[in-house]
């Protein structure tokens, strides 16, 4: 079989799969006002670890969604297994279920560069609430790359395109988000707390194929250090 | 240090990556799976092939969490910083 870099994150079940892992959730969830009424819809939720953090600090209406089935069953199982009244849905940020005007929050960690921007960006506008925020971390090119380069990263990776800062404030705008504040991620030096740590659930035996993968992560993830970079977007 | 020391920082641990130097100097990279009274067992992160002169001894042979690693020969324990996107 022919795993993907996404088969590679929900086999290993990889939690809080994007820069700054639940430390910079945490961090993003405490500038904003959060009570008991409010409702935050988690996309791309994974193995659920946002999620379950948000619905034990907020104890506010939590909504996880993901297309994958080892993910949804994954989160799932941390949910029960934490009494967390957590509605799961199966399903695709590009064509969601008629939730029309539901949500304060969207969070997307690292979930909709991974999907066709334009078609989850106006899903977002339609299911928030017309003050609803979205809040999103995400991939971005910062330095040109040569067409080689941009295949590399675009095949392994299962990316439609990779979008620099204004590609990205052109979409938001387009999909009718009118304040758009971005903020570049910088990486910690000593990242090495049990926050910033991954958590794992892996799936029973690892198949080599997809340590191959995990290394060609770490190769990329290297060699593109200083001409990819992680934003965190706040629209509304 | 003490053996109840590396048993609670392993349970502590467990789901995490760690990178484990035991005394006699091999170098483990993997996923805490389990911990018991005398071994702590990782699911590799890297392939049992050699790959730019390393040699994990410890891999060798064992598929998926292998035969552990006793707790006694470790020398030094720490999370990996793993990033993904």
């Amino acid at each position: 079989m022919n795993y993907s870099y996404l088969d590679c994150l929900s086999l290993f079940g990889v939690g809080g799969a994007h820069p700054g892992g639940l430390k910079l959730t945490k961090t993003i969830l405490s500038r904003e006002y959060i009570d008991q009424e409010k409702s935050i819809l988690d996309v791309g939720c994974g193995t659920g670890q946002t999620s379950a953090y948000i619905a034990k600090k907020y104890r506010c209406s939590v909504t996880s969604l993901d297309n994958n089935p080892t993910m949804l069953k994954k989160a799932t199982q941390r949910f029960s297994s934490l009494q967390l009244p957590i509605k799961v849905i199966d399903g695709s940020v590009e064509k969601m279920p008629h939730f029309d005007g539901l949500f304060d929050f969207i969070l997307s960690e690292s979930v909709t560069s991974f999907t066709d921007v334009s078609l989850t960006l106006q899903e977002f506008k339609r299911v928030l609430k017309p003050n609803g925020v979205l809040l999103a971390i995400e991939i971005v090119l910062e330095e040109s790359l040569s067409e080689e380069e941009l295949k590399t990263l675009v095949d392994f990776y299962g990316i439609s395109r990779l979008l620099t800062v204004s590609d990205w404030r052109n979409l938001f705008q387009k999909a009718g988000f009118k304040q758009i504040s971005i903020n570049k991620y910088k990486q910690p030096l000593d990242d090495n707390d049990i926050d910033t740590s991954t958590d794992f659930s892996l799936s029973g035996n690892i198949d080599e194929k997809l340590l191959e993968i995990l290394e060609k992560h770490e190769h990329l993830t290297k060699t593109y250090k200083d001409k990819l970079g992680y934003y965190i977007f706040r629209c509304c | 240090m003490a053996f109840g020391h590396y048993y609670s920082l392993c349970q502590r641990y467990r789901g995490r990556a760690v990178e484990i130097i035991t005394h006699e100097g091999s170098v483990h990279r993997g996923i805490i799976g389990d911990v018991d009274n005398s071994r702590v067992y990782l699911q590799p992160l890297n392939r049992t092939r050699d790959l730019g002169g390393f040699s994990y001894g410890w891999y060798g042979g064992y598929p998926g969490f292998g035969a552990g690693i006793a707790l006694g020969s470790i020398a030094t324990l720490a999370l990996l910083p793993l990033f993904f996107i």
